[in-house]
């Protein structure tokens, strides 16, 4: 006790101050005198895994900052990450699987902020990975959806959906092949699994007891129905997104599909070339025939690797047709109830005048709805099962859709009160921003329609209960069509859609009719885009090409209109769109193999303008149109004179390749009645004189117009007349000389299948008698192109005349002229020419009796001027040098004897020259070796 | 006696005053006989069941009927509703298709009933072929399509109006003038010549094409040789073009070259070549052209060995397997029975043609036929089978198997012992 008095007097001594005496250190002051430096270990504070963050932070130290019990902490950690990988993309592919595994394990996190970082982070790293190189991750990354999904917490809850968004965004088809999970997720995001003992159920309707019920949950930021429609749109793009990493099958184009009208696929799989390596990893299948191939069976799609990982249950996907019922099954109900409550809060504050006037809200749930069962439609796996399933839809559930969806059939927006049939597209009200998309009236009319119209059936399957709940779908369909509206190209492609089906369900000729002149309505408008616009003309050929088995459509007026305007609007497109052009042909050969009567004669009065040689439809367009057109002829009832005159004009003025020229030739050859080719009722389209006359004018190569402007054509432009070659020939440019070339081949081999050859060839004589005889300036293709004709169709019984004669010998002399001053010109760019001509002179002199003989009569040396002598020296050359001919020179001895004897004579140079010492040894070789020939051909000599 | 296997050339002509239909002999082209009386127009022959042989008349409506041994008197005509443009008969024997106008007749051949007429074309017929095994036929026609169609749905008693085809051969963009189906029944390939320049290669079970092929002219004719190494196709021109069908390319649209590997070109006809066959062996190729020759060809050397001067243009022209009695007659005793008369309706209803001599109809009912397990249920079933056996052997099974084993063998036993003592007994009782 006492020392503890002590103590605390020792404790709190009293310090006495006086006034003069420092203040005594105390016993804890620091020294602060001293100065200190720094240590600088620069090697050792160096980073050693690469590049950091602002913050001096690296990817192992962000990636293990997420684990952190702080939100904050997390949060900036995820932030980092994303700047870190903006910046250094390589470290991505490094650490890959350890950011999804991290990023996706704070889905759940509690922090919204946390939440909402990991989603934006996971938008980038979606934007950077391919879905391929994500793929291994997916079971991961899906797991901690739906985790996220299922959370207690409804905030957690709302964000999964964005996560899913972005999933939905990038990796769709990932997510589309493991739907059984996920499907599960979205009922229980809106409803809740009713336990079967304390499922009393409310409404006896239902036969058979539902065991989801709609949850409403009062704790929740957002109503009951924004959340219900946040959860359904993002239910819709999931279903599409099924739908569409379905392996398609086009192959059947009878079927409609959403895919029919727009795809001008022709059918047909690509051919089987397989490749192990790729198989191993794509989504090609293989499709196994079995039963001798008679069908392909349903299920034998091959694939190497399965979609499914063994432990995931196949059944429960949407793999089947049961699936998808039993899915549907679970779903409609309670879409109808969203619907229902959703249609039943707008009302209480709707007066009954509007009731087909809806909430913009309202509205935009009824689309989703729509849209789900849309999608629910399409998702049956097979073509033939879709058919069940909207059997089934109709069974189960036409009542009710009848009820709910088609009591106020065509809505409208609220807020436009006085149009209630036209739903005004100018007045859209908002729709809040979580909805996503605006859904405007129209819209949701035209889907409201596709849906029902679906469920609709055959007309002679069943008693016509249909017509009352149809007839508003059709009307509103129509009256849309007709109205001239402006349609989206999916809008259109919808209306379509229902249009094809109502046309082929409904088997009533007034009503298809009906529906088709309002599309006609459409079509007819003008500014129209090329989409829309073939999509529109494939809507129609394809409609068209149902007639098979649909009587009423077979004999459509509108679709006879349609189709007879087609040629019309071919005219007119002239060659600004070869692409539109070339649909509208292919729909007018469909109906031209088919024999309509309505295209036939449309064609027929417009024949004339679309083969015109200058600005025909047949020139102007591409070779694949062009050749479309020429197989077109084919099928024309008649082919009257002008139009063949046209023809011919194609074929001659090079627009066309000559190989179509020649498929043209042998086309109006196959329609003229001396082809042979059975015509069986389809008679000959042309008479023979016109067909004779359509060879010779094509033969020409020219029209009359042309050759006698060739006549006065002025000097430069043509090779002046001289004694060597008594025609003024006017040079063509090569490609036009080959391509008359080329025709006057095929129309030989027209001539010569034409029957009797004698006749033939008198034909022949007397045109070039009457038409060409009297030319003072011929084009050279058409000397070559004549003489090749002659020495072909020669028949020697029929003698040619006197006056063809000598025309022919002072061609065939003109053009030796000209083929000799060409060899001195240009040797090597001409050798296609010079051979063509060589070839055409040699045989006419070969095979026309006499000709030689005029050749070598006209042959007047004594009047040549000097600076010819050594051409003719050449030319003669030439023709003694072909051994073809020398049994012909040895007949002709005496002339050509003469013709030498004159040559030599008059070249009176004081040398030799060189010309002449060459022609007087192949004279001299080509006698001796006549000479001993001689005997064999004597018989030669009765020919002349 | 059995008439040696020999192959003889058919052919017609249409304008031969005397001859419609002769034969001649493949390898010696001898004139070997001739069926007389009217002439045959294009696509329009056919043998019936090795006993008939049937022609269609050129521009009228009536088909010439032949007894195969009776060349020299035609045996019927068969009266059409109109005139036919092809003619085939099922290989069976039982069925004779006709083209007549757009629409196809079929009847049977024993009754002479009309089972159907197929009225999905739009224009004129110009070929039809039945697949070996006559299981189905293929028709092509004017309006640039064929159609295949499976015979047993056609002939359905109880069907609608008309049937459907069971694919559509469209591709083509001019009429088709000839088609030829290979062998091997529905898994057949068939090929179709077009006036559009192409031919094309199908397959008749899934209707897919298999190759299209462009040529510089119109192709009339067109057949496969029996192993379908290659396609022979007569060109409007007068050429026969040879296309390797081995060749290792997989284009599907290929343009015809001729001198690369197996593509030849074979010259002679001056005309368009409207019809070609090959022999059995495949050696040997017939043209008929409408330069009034037939043409013999060596394919492997690609020359023209036998050239046949007819009077007018070739319309038919085949290489078969002489029938056994075409040769050497069998006597009256074989010969064969006439057709009966040939229906020109078809039956309007039912019960009109059950009073008639009660007659019965047999025919296919819709969907009787069963269905075929396919392949994979029958892999999967094997699959079963095999997993079982080792599954037993593998649990508790294997015990089971062995007490049966067992049981079979003791009752072996009994049956021994039990013969033994029938037999000894009836031994010692005997005497």
């Amino acid at each position: 006790m006492k020392s503890k008095r002590k103590k605390r007097q020792d404790d709190f001594q009293k310090v006495k101050l006086k006034v003069g005496k420092k203040k005594p250190r105390a016993d804890n002051a620091t020294n602060t005198t001293f100065r200190s430096k720094g240590i600088n270990l620069s090697e050792q504070l160096k980073r050693e895994s690469g590049p950091t963050t602002h913050r001096q932070l690296g990817i192992n130290d962000l990636v293990s900052q997420l684990h952190h019990y702080n939100g904050n902490v997390k949060q900036s950690a995820l932030n980092g990450l994303r700047e870190l990988l903006v910046k250094n993309p390589t470290l991505l592919e490094q650490h890959l699987s350890r950011l999804v595994s991290e990023v996706a394990a704070v889905f759940t996190d509690k922090d919204a902020n946390v939440r909402m970082a990991a989603t934006r982070l996971l938008r980038f790293l979606a934007q950077c990975v391919p879905a391929e190189r994500a793929a291994p991750f997916f079971p991961l990354l899906s797991a901690h959806l739906s985790c996220a999904m299922t959370h207690i917490e409804t905030g957690i809850q709302e964000d999964a959906l964005k996560v899913l968004d972005v999933m939905l965004e990038h990796y769709p088809a990932l997510l589309a092949s493991r739907p059984s999970v996920l499907l599960t997720n979205f009922l229980e995001l809106i409803s809740h699994r009713r336990s079967s003992s304390t499922g009393g159920s409310k409404k006896p309707l239902d036969t058979k007891e539902r065991s989801w019920a709609l949850s409403v949950n009062p704790n929740k930021a957002v109503t009951g129905q924004q959340w219900r429609l946040t959860v359904l749109f993002r239910l819709g793009r999931f279903l599409q997104a099924v739908v569409e990493e379905r392996p398609t099958e086009d192959r059947d184009m009878c079927v409609p599909s959403e895919g029919v009208f727009g795809s001008d696929k022709e059918g047909g799989m690509t051919p089987l070339d397989l490749n192990w390596e790729e198989l191993t990893y794509s989504r090609t299948e293989v499709k196994v025939y079995e039963n001798s191939g008679a069908r392909p069976t349903p299920h034998s799609t091959f694939k190497l690797r399965p979609d499914v990982e063994p432990g995931a249950a196949v059944g429960e996907g949407l793999g089947s047709a049961e699936a998808v019922q039993n899915f549907a099954a679970t779903l409609v109900p309670l879409l109808l109830e969203v619907w229902v409550e959703a249609s039943a809060t707008d009302s209480t504050w709707n007066s009954s005048e509007g009731a087909n006037l809806i909430h913009p809200d309202a509205m935009s749930i009824m689309f989703q709805v729509l849209s789900i069962l849309q999608q629910l439609r399409k998702l049956a796996p097979h073509r033939d099962q879709q058919d069940i399933l909207d059997a089934w839809f109709r069974s189960e559930y036409l009542d009710n859709f009848k009820q709910h969806f088609m009591k106020n059939f065509p809505y409208g927006a609220l807020d436009a009160p006085k149009q209630k049939k036209k739903p005004d597209l100018k007045r859209m009200k908002q729709v809040p921003a979580v909805t996503g998309p605006t859904v405007e009236p129209l819209g949701l009319n035209i889907t409201l329609c596709q849906v029902m119209v679906a469920l609709s059936q055959r007309q002679d399957a069943g008693p016509d209960k249909d017509v009352e709940w149809l007839l508003p779908l059709r009307t509103f369909v129509r009256d849309t069509l007709a109205n001239g509206m402006k349609l989206s190209y999916k809008q259109l492609h919808m209306l379509l859609d229902a249009v094809w089906k109502l046309a082929l369900k409904e088997r009533s000729r007034a009503v298809t009719e009906d529906l088709l002149a309002a599309v006609y309505i459409h079509y007819q408008q003008r500014n129209l885009t090329l989409q829309t616009r073939s999509l529109l003309l494939s809507f129609f050929s394809k409609i068209y090409q149902q007639e098979p088995g649909h009587t009423h459509i077979a004999r459509s007026k509108v679709l006879g209109r349609w189709l007879a305007a087609l040629p019309v609007q071919l005219c007119q497109l002239g060659h600004r769109n070869p692409a539109l052009s070339a649909r509208l042909i292919l729909s007018i050969q469909a109906a031209a193999s088919r024999g309509n009567k309505d295209l036939l004669s449309s064609l027929q009065s417009n024949a004339c303008r679309l083969y015109d040689p200058q600005e025909g439809a047949a020139v102007l367009l591409p070779a694949q149109s062009q050749q479309r057109m020429i197989q077109l002829l084919y099928f024309l009832p008649h082919l009257p004179h002008t139009l063949l005159v046209s023809l011919s004009r194609c074929c001659t003025a090079g627009r066309i390749s000559a190989g179509l020229a020649a498929s043209l030739i042998r086309i109006v050859h196959l329609r003229s009645s001396l082809s042979g080719w059975s015509m069986g009722s389809q008679g000959a389209a042309l008479q023979d004189v016109d067909y004779v006359s359509f060879l010779f004018s094509t033969l020409t190569g020219f029209s009359s117009e042309d050759l006698a402007a060739l006549q006065d054509a002025p000097d430069d432009s043509t090779i002046p007349p001289s004694l060597l070659s008594p025609l003024s020939l006017y040079p063509t440019l090569l490609e036009q000389f080959t391509h008359h070339w080329d025709v006057v081949e095929e129309v030989c081999h027209c001539l010569e299948t034409l029957g009797s050859q004698s006749q033939c060839f008198d034909i022949l004589q007397n045109a070039i008698c009457k038409y060409l005889c009297k030319l003072a300036v011929v084009p050279d293709s058409l000397a070559a192109g004549l003489l090749r004709a002659v020495s072909r169709l020669l028949e020697l019984s029929v003698p040619p005349s006197e006056a063809v004669l000598r025309f022919l010998a002072q061609c065939c002399l003109s053009l030796l002229a000209l083929l000799v001053t060409l060899q001195q010109e240009a040797p090597s760019e001409t050798t296609h020419k010079r051979e063509a001509i060589w070839s055409a002179c040699v045989s006419a002199l070969c095979s026309v009796p006499r000709l030689l003989r005029t050749v070598l009569q006209s042959l007047r040396v004594g009047d040549l001027c000097e600076e010819e002598l050594p051409q003719l020296g050449q030319m003669l050359v030439l023709i003694l040098q072909h051994s073809p001919l020398r049994s012909h020179l040895l007949v002709n001895t005496a002339l050509l004897q003469h013709v030498i004897q004159d040559l030599t004579r008059y070249s009176h140079g004081e040398t030799r020259e060189q010309w002449l010492t060459d022609l007087l040894y192949c004279y001299s070789v080509t006698m001796a070796h006549a000479s001993t020939t001689h005997r064999g051909n004597l018989g030669l000599r009765d020919m002349y | 006696m059995s008439a040696p296997v020999m192959e003889v050339i058919l052919s017609t002509d249409c304008s031969s005053p005397l001859v419609n239909c002769s034969v001649l002999d493949l390898l010696s082209g001898a004139s070997l006989l001739s069926y007389r009386g009217g002439s045959t127009s294009s696509r329009g022959l056919t043998l019936l069941d090795q006993r008939h042989l049937l022609g269609a008349q050129l521009g009228r409506n009536f088909i010439n009927v032949w007894d195969v041994q009776r060349k020299d008197q035609m045996q019927q005509k068969i009266l059409c509703p109109g005139v036919v443009t092809c003619l085939a008969s099922s290989p069976n024997g039982l069925y004779l298709a006709a083209g007549i106008a757009e629409s196809l007749y079929l009847w049977e051949v024993s009754t002479g009933c009309l089972l159907a007429v197929l009225s999905r074309h739009y224009q004129d017929i110009s070929c039809v072929q039945f697949t070996d095994d006559s299981s189905h036929f293929i028709t092509g026609a004017k309006d640039n399509l064929a159609l295949v169609w499976r015979l047993a749905s056609v002939i359905q008693l109880d069907q609608g109006p008309s049937p459907d085809p069971l694919h559509v051969l469209s591709r083509h963009s001019l009429p088709i003038t000839d088609l030829h189906c290979g062998l091997m029944g529905p898994q057949a390939r068939v090929a179709s010549a077009s006036l559009d320049q192409t031919v094309k290669l199908w397959e008749v079970c899934s209707g897919e094409l298999l190759l299209s092929i462009l040529f510089d002219v119109g192709i009339m004719s067109v057949t496969l040789d029996p192993c379908e190494y290659f396609l022979f196709c007569g060109g409007s021109d007068g050429n026969i073009f040879q296309v390797s069908l081995c060749s290792q390319s997989l284009n599907r649209d290929q343009t015809f070259q001729s001198d690369s590997d197996g593509n030849q070109v074979f010259k002679g006809h001056r005309n368009l070549v409207s019809c070609l066959s090959v022999s059995m062996d495949g050696t040997l190729l017939l043209s008929g052209s409408h330069d009034e020759t037939l043409r013999l060809w060596d394919i492997q050397s690609k020359q023209s060995i036998r050239c046949f001067t007819q009077k007018g243009h070739v319309t038919n022209c085949a290489i078969m397997v002489a029938p056994a009695n075409m040769l050497a007659p069998l006597g009256s005793a074989a010969a064969a029975a006439p057709l009966p008369r040939f229906q020109r309706h078809l039956a309007s209803s039912q019960h009109a043609e059950g009073q008639d001599s009660g007659e019965v109809c047999l025919r296919l009912g819709l969907y009787t036929q069963e269905e075929e397990t396919t392949y994979l249920q029958k892999t999967e079933k094997l699959f079963s089978l095999m997993t079982s056996v080792t599954d037993k052997t593998v649990s508790g099974g294997g015990e089971e198997m062995r007490v049966a084993e067992l049981e079979d063998e003791v009752r072996t036993l009994k049956k021994i012992n039990k013969d033994l003592y029938h037999f000894s007994s009836h031994l010692l009782t005997k005497p």
